[in-house]
């Protein structure tokens, strides 16, 4: 039988036949749709991702007329990450000019909100240049990581060594006076910078520290809407579910650890969010067609359910995308297309 | 009380996490002279892989996991000790850390807990830990298996560098090595000359079993 090559979850090269690609799409969206208790891709979806993984070329692209916004977080970071010695303003410049994007994130190298706050005066003038050289949206972003309030990092005594001592109220509690530190935190921050002229405010990567980080996110943008009623919020996760890294969390009376994407959005909406950033981890170990059906089954329910925007996560190990520092173009134009084609999300 | 029924309630005791229960069934499994190994393997130790498998899927949380954790710690001694004298032994010792230049510590926390929970003395290193001090330690401590977890691309070349160093040290018989961290394949493992991969905690458990010949 005819082989058709592919990738693995890390960029290695595999080759399958006809009823392996089949079996490996087939398996890769049940797994979603049973972890995440929504349904599977239908038949004709699953033909449609079996046909963009046989397509002969190298590189595919969406049809005309289905072309979609192309935000990038951490963009001032990433030139620079593989290597490319440029300021931060010409990174953006890159970006907009030779890279077509349309929304751009400006941040910090450490990129969290804690190590933003004292150094947010150097911040501002920086974001003011930035603004007078580009034209399209630019938002001011960085993680919530609330990994950062605890010793020896922060105040907050480490849950992580708590639990090992089996304390689990005081880890628990020790976990909810840093959800207080980090909403003072992004509030002040995602203020500051909005009103020294940012577009937005980008909350990156949230969750990272479990059903905490969602906690601290989702209180942050209720506050921040309120005082500015216009500001575009955008918040992008950290993972397909909400650890429960507390487990005792909830928001709106709705229980955060365990959520995945189509129910993260309900309560995105509810505390203001305006573009909201969902994301399915790739198993490394796995084919991409396994891990793009599953990434396509998760976005697709979380934009049924959602009335605001959706530009979800597909970089390097996100999106059913290989987790290598240049995810090759094979994949990458495959697994988008699916992403945009099937789901109908409104950016990546 | 059927045997296997009473595997069957030793299980659900560490996935409601109730010590009292857990503690009741060993004890009337012990006085009625069934195996208490094959209780562990068979009833208690399925609850704690379940438990586990419920956390990767956002079923349960993180201190549900170390409660019941506990229930099997307690549980792991009391039929420790009805063992005869020369078969009390641990099920290893494990040297865990994540790699320098890393701070991702959140899977190795729980590959450290569940190990801990299936009777291996677990030595948690911390993370952002260099070669150096993951060979110093294992050695200190006279560790069966060196742990190491990598999240970054740019950090699994560490994983790399241990194998490389324990080699030219003459200590690569001495330890067996397991690797982990989302990036990170059997393929890597195969490369690089760990002698295990896990993809998450039950798989590091099971891995570590295998490679102290105990599965
Ligand atoms: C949480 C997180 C963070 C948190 C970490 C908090 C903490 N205390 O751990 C914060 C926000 C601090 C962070 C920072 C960064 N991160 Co980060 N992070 C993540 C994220 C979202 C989840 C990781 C996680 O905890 N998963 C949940 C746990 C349960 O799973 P796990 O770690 O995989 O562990 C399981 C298995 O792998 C296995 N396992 C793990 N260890 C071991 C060890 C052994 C021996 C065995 C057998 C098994 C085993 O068992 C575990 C349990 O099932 C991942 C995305 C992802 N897909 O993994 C990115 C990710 C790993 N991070 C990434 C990056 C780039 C970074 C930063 C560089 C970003 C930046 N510029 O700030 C920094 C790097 C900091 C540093 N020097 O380490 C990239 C890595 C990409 C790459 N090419 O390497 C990822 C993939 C995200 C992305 N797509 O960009 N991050």
């Amino acid at each position: 039988m005819k082989k058709y090559r592919t990738r693995k979850g890390d960029g290695s090269f595999i080759e399958l036949n006809e009823n392996e690609l089949k079996a490996e799409l087939e398996q890769g969206t049940s797994d979603a749709a049973d972890r995440g208790k929504i349904s599977p891709l239908s038949k004709e979806e699953l033909q449609y991702l079996f046909e963009l993984f046989t397509y002969p070329s190298k590189f595919i692209s969406v049809e005309m007329g289905n072309e979609v916004i192309l935000s990038y977080d951490a963009a001032t970071l990433k030139v620079r990450r593989v290597g490319v010695s440029t300021h931060r303003i010409q990174s953006l410049q890159v970006y907009e000019k030779l890279l077509g994007a349309d929304m751009l994130e400006f941040d910090h190298v450490d990129y969290s909100i804690k190590p933003v706050k004292p150094i947010i005066t150097f911040e501002q003038p920086e974001l003011e240049q930035a603004l007078l050289v580009t034209t399209l949206p630019l938002y001011y972003g960085a993680q919530p990581n609330l990994g950062l309030y605890n010793q020896p990092d922060g105040p907050c005594p480490n849950p992580g060594e708590l639990y090992a001592a089996g304390k689990i109220s005081e880890a628990q509690d020790s976990q909810e006076k840093a959800v207080e530190y980090a909403v003072s935190d992004m509030v002040q921050v995602g203020s500051e910078m909005y009103e020294s002229g940012a577009d937005g405010i980008n909350f990156d990567t949230t969750g990272a520290a479990g059903d905490t980080d969602f906690l601290a996110t989702l209180k942050a943008v209720e506050i921040l809407r309120k005082k500015f009623p216009d500001m575009c919020i955008e918040v992008g996760m950290a993972g397909e579910f909400i650890l429960g890294m507390h487990g005792g969390l909830s928001y709106d009376d709705v229980r955060l650890a365990g959520l995945y994407p189509h129910k993260q959005i309900e309560l995105a909406q509810k505390a203001g969010v305006s573009i909201f950033g969902p994301v399915c981890n790739t198993k490394t170990d796995r084919s991409i067609p396994w891990n793009s059906a599953r990434a396509v089954t998760y976005i697709k329910e979380c934009v049924k359910n959602s009335k605001i925007p959706i530009h979800a996560n597909m970089g390097m190990g996100v999106g059913g995308l290989p987790m290598v520092d240049h995810p090759p173009t094979d994949v990458v134009s495959r697994a988008s297309k699916a992403m945009v084609e099937i789901t109908r999300l409104d950016g990546l | 009380m059927g045997k296997e029924e009473l595997f069957k309630q030793a299980m659900d005791a560490i996935i409601s996490s109730d010590l009292k229960k857990a503690e009741e069934i060993a004890k009337k499994a012990i006085g009625e002279g069934i195996d208490p190994m094959e209780l562990m393997s068979r009833g208690f130790r399925v609850g704690i892989t379940r438990i586990g498998d419920l956390f990767e899927r956002g079923e349960m949380f993180l201190p549900e996991l170390i409660r019941s954790a506990e229930v099997m710690k307690s549980v792991s001694e009391l039929i420790i000790s009805a063992l005869p004298e020369e078969s009390r032994e641990k099920s290893g010792v494990v040297l865990i850390g994540t790699v320098q230049g890393d701070i991702h510590d959140i899977g190795k926390i729980l590959v450290a807990s569940l190990l801990k929970a299936n009777g291996f003395e677990v030595h948690d290193v911390g993370h952002d830990v260099s070669v150096e001090t993951f060979i110093e330690k294992a050695q200190e401590l006279n560790v069966d298996i060196i742990g190491s977890s990598a999240l970054l691309t740019t950090t699994m070349k560490y994983q790399k560098d241990l194998e490389g160093e324990l080699k030219r040290r003459d200590l690569r018989d001495r330890f067996k090595t397991m690797v982990g961290g989302a990036p990170v394949t059997q393929r890597w493992a195969d490369r690089i000359g760990a002698d295990a991969y896990g993809e998450d905690a039950t798989d590091a458990v099971r891995r570590a079993f295998e490679l102290l010949g105990k599965s």
